[in-house]
């Protein structure tokens, strides 16, 4: 469903993306980790259509996202991690534009809003302009407008920034529950235990380079730490010496 | 004094950054800016030096007129600075996104008060006295002043400066505890906007040209009398005129230091008591500009019908462009209220064609009701130019931070660019036949100076239109919060000075064949065949120059916007 080929990107000098390739499937959740600056924004927003890998190929839908643009977009719903949206509309009126955008009839976008503002909890607000809402109502106005079009693959950057703990769990079992209609989810996160929670697969990348993939159990047996927490095996897979320099800096260790 | 410092090395870091920074065609940008605004320094300057000798000139009454102006010049900066900081003051002590970390911090409200006034001055101040220069340079120049006067000069800048922000920051103060920073930034902007309009009318219904002409005098006297009646006394422009007025004249300048003592006193006064109001009303404020006020939209409104209505030709996507662009205007404050402006301009342009006083002139008024038809066509594409700077080239900044909703969608850019382009060309499509077809009207023009001028004006809005778009394609500032300045940067004066071009070569390259025929149709004589190769090339050159600027713009800036990333 989606599909990279020998992705990437450069920006000037540095090598934000290199020579990445990664598959997801239909039906598969695939948590994208990895430290800060390692390339995981870049590669979603590649895969989102809104940067231009600087070499390789992207398919989505089995469409070639630089040739077919537009047929490839048309399954993708995108989440970015900062809610920038159109503020003087109304909630309602940024989903009707987003239905015009992505060619959802009017009859289908009035059942369609609804359900959605029910499900994320926005039916109070939905005739209200968008810069009266909080960060977390934003987010989740961004997570109704990606899924109103029915998407086959869902891009997510950070699902849960912004979001209450009752407002993540709702959202780990919408994606749960399109795992199961069959769509191809991919997420950043770093948060940890959401990504052991609800990934199929997890790849960690660094420096731009896919450096594991595979199901948790594989990453755990991976890192051999003897821990069930993921955690552990997640920085030991990436380094572990950020602990130690952690405890350094806290000073909490002699 | 250390904090005072922190708090403002920010900006002074951001700035040093943007010059550091050497992007691609900025030393050029900056070079072109500083010849644009040389270009303007100079101009202020020799136009005040000219204006300064002839009233010099004058006997006796020259020297009062030079004194009467310089008085009205810092009344009138006095007004605009006052108003200038009331608006910088929303911003920088309300509406700044940064405002939220500095509050905080353990910083105490006076440093903050202090920093941010710094801040406004500089910012609502540095275009004041640039342009500001020159004019009291100008005087110096004329009057042959030494080195006394500029001492003095520099002296009065100062605490005039601090003495209009210090009541610019205490009104803006008392304001946003009365209402949200938001809703008094849209008061302000609508009193405004309110005020120029009426100031512009009033002014123009006056009719100043009338000034010049001898048989408007009735009473030389009482004109005189009325120049020569003293400012007000409390006025701090009248306390700077007091000031340097004796340094140009060679008159005793005892009264000189008193003034200058009382414009500084009263300036530190009223920055200890803008501080103190701030002590009592700034923490209020704040927290009360952090409010949203709640509101319900219908979605069937009259905008929702006209909207589904004139979009009801257009694909579906475009359609969502359509609404979305359409709502944001309306619901923008600063944008639509600028349609009132936009009323005065064309209220006061056909009333000037109504006042010529063509019969007047040695010319018959045949051939110069037609000529200035004619000249119209270019005068009016240069007003729908401007227009088009203001309204039609931010059309892609517009987007802003969402602009990677367009790039992630199926929209293609090409179609974006399109959809933007019949969004505006409508409007401005008849706003410039409204002032082709009535400013012709009250010409009484021929027929035939009708039907081209109102050709030629339709297919110039065309390019227009297409050359607004395509740059700002090229030149988009999706950073901008504010987008009435994206027309003020270098891509808008890109944009004015291309426009220029195009409406002077369509109207250079009809020039010659319009006049011909005009007067083969008004003497009844046939053209010649070679008379009528030449005006076929001539239309075609225009048709192609059209052709040209409707598709080399967008294109132009389709292919910037596909190499640009959003962020």
């Amino acid at each position: 469903m989606i599909k990279l080929v020998e992705v990437t990107k450069r920006f000037k000098q540095v090598r934000a993306v290199d020579n990445l390739s990664m598959e997801v499937n239909p039906g598969e959740i695939y948590g994208f980790l990895g430290p800060n600056g390692a390339g995981k924004t870049t590669t979603i927003r590649m895969i989102a259509g809104t940067l231009k890998p600087t070499s390789g190929q992207i398919f989505i839908n089995g469409q070639n996202l630089e040739k077919n643009p537009t047929v490839a977009k048309q399954s993708v719903g995108f989440i970015p991690d900062r809610p920038f949206l159109y503020e003087k509309l109304t909630g309602f009126e940024f989903l009707r534009f987003i239905a015009g955008l992505y060619g959802v009839s009017n009859n289908i976008l009035g059942q369609r809003a609804a359900e959605l503002f029910e499900l994320f909890e926005l039916t109070e607000w939905q005739d209200e302009l968008v810069e009266s809402y909080s960060h977390g109502m934003k987010q989740r106005l961004i997570m109704s407008a990606a899924l109103l079009h029915q998407p086959k693959v869902l891009i997510v950057d950070e699902p849960m920034v912004g979001l209450d703990p009752r407002g993540a769990r709702l959202v780990k079992n919408i994606f749960r529950q399109l795992r199961t209609n069959g769509v191809a989810i991919l997420m950043s996160t770093h948060t940890l235990a959401v990504a052991a929670e609800v990934c199929d697969r997890i790849g960690i990348i660094l420096q731009g380079r896919l450096f594991i993939s595979g199901t948790l159990e594989e990453l755990k047996a991976q890192a051999d730490t003897g821990s069930e927490q993921f955690e552990e095996a997640f920085l030991k897979l990436t380094g572990g010496h950020e602990e130690q320099i952690l405890a350094d800096f806290l000073r909490i260790t002699d | 004094m250390k904090t005072y410092f922190l708090l403002l090395s920010p900006r002074y870091f951001s700035l040093l950054n943007r010059f550091r920074k050497g992007e691609e065609g900025s030393v050029m940008k900056l070079l072109v800016m500083l010849l644009v605004a040389a270009g303007f320094w100079t101009a202020i300057m020799i136009g005040f030096v000219k204006a300064l000798a002839y009233f010099k000139a004058v006997e006796g009454f020259g020297q009062v007129l030079a004194q009467k102006l310089m008085g009205m010049v810092w009344l009138t900066f006095f007004a605009l600075l006052v108003f200038s900081n009331i608006i910088t003051t929303l911003s920088t002590f309300f509406l700044s996104k940064d405002l939220e970390t500095i509050h905080a911090s353990p910083t105490s409200l006076e440093s903050i008060f202090w920093a941010r006034f710094t801040a406004t001055l500089v910012d609502s101040s540095w275009m004041v006295v640039f342009f500001g220069l020159p004019v009291f340079l100008a005087y110096g120049l004329v009057f042959k002043a030494g080195a006394v006067y500029y001492l003095h000069l520099v002296a009065v800048v100062v605490p005039f400066l601090v003495l209009s922000g210090a009541v610019g920051v205490i009104f803006t103060l008392i304001l946003v505890n009365i209402f949200p920073a938001q809703r008094t930034k849209d008061i302000l902007l609508l009193m405004a906007m309110a005020l120029a309009i009426i100031l512009y009318l009033l002014f123009r219904m006056m009719r100043p040209e009338q000034l010049v002409n001898p048989d408007a005098f009735t009473s030389i006297v009482s004109y005189f009398a009325s120049i020569r009646s003293p400012s007000s006394p409390y006025l701090p422009s009248y306390w700077i005129s007091e000031v340097l007025w004796p340094h140009l004249v060679s008159r005793s300048y005892s009264d000189s230091f008193f003034y200058l003592a009382l414009l500084t006193t009263t300036a530190a006064f009223c920055a200890v008591t803008a501080s103190w109001t701030a002590n009592l009303l700034y923490g209020h404020g704040f927290s009360k500009s952090q409010e949203a006020a709640r509101k319900i939209f219908s979605r069937t409104g009259p905008l929702d019908v006209l909207i589904y209505f004139t979009s009801l030709p257009f694909s579906p996507a475009s359609r969502a462009i359509i609404a979305k662009d359409t709502k944001t205007f309306f619901r923008d404050n600063s944008q639509w209220s600028q349609i009132l402006l936009l009323l005065a301009l064309i209220v006061v342009y056909l009333y000037n064609f109504s006042v010529l006083p063509l019969k007047k002139s040695p010319i018959p008024t045949f051939y110069l009701q037609n000529f200035i038809s004619f000249l119209n066509i270019g005068l009016a594409s240069f007003v729908i130019a401007s227009l088009g700077v203001r309204f039609v080239f931010p059309a892609v900044s517009l987007e802003g931070f969402s602009y990677w909703i367009i790039r992630s969608s199926p929209l293609s850019l090409k179609r974006f660019l399109w959809t933007k382009y019949w969004i505006y060309l409508p409007p401005l499509l008849i706003i410039a036949e409204v002032l082709i077809v009535f400013s012709n009207y009250l010409l009484d023009v021929t027929p035939f100076m009708m039907i081209i001028s109102t050709i030629t004006i339709l297919f110039t809005v065309f390019g227009i239109v297409s050359l607004g778009i395509g740059l700002g394609a090229v030149y988009p500032r999706f950073e901008t919060e504010n987008i009435a300045q994206v027309a003020t940067g270098f891509g808008g004066m890109v944009f004015m000075i291309i426009s220029a071009i195009y409406v002077a070569v369509v109207v250079i390259l009809e020039a010659w064949p319009v006049y011909t025929i005009f007067v083969a149709e008004h003497q009844g004589v046939p053209l010649p065949e070679w008379k009528l190769m030449v005006i076929v090339g001539c239309f075609t050159g225009v048709m192609l120059a059209n052709t040209l600027m409707i598709y080399v713009p967008i294109h132009m800036g389709l292919r910037s916007l596909e190499a640009r990333e959003a962020d």
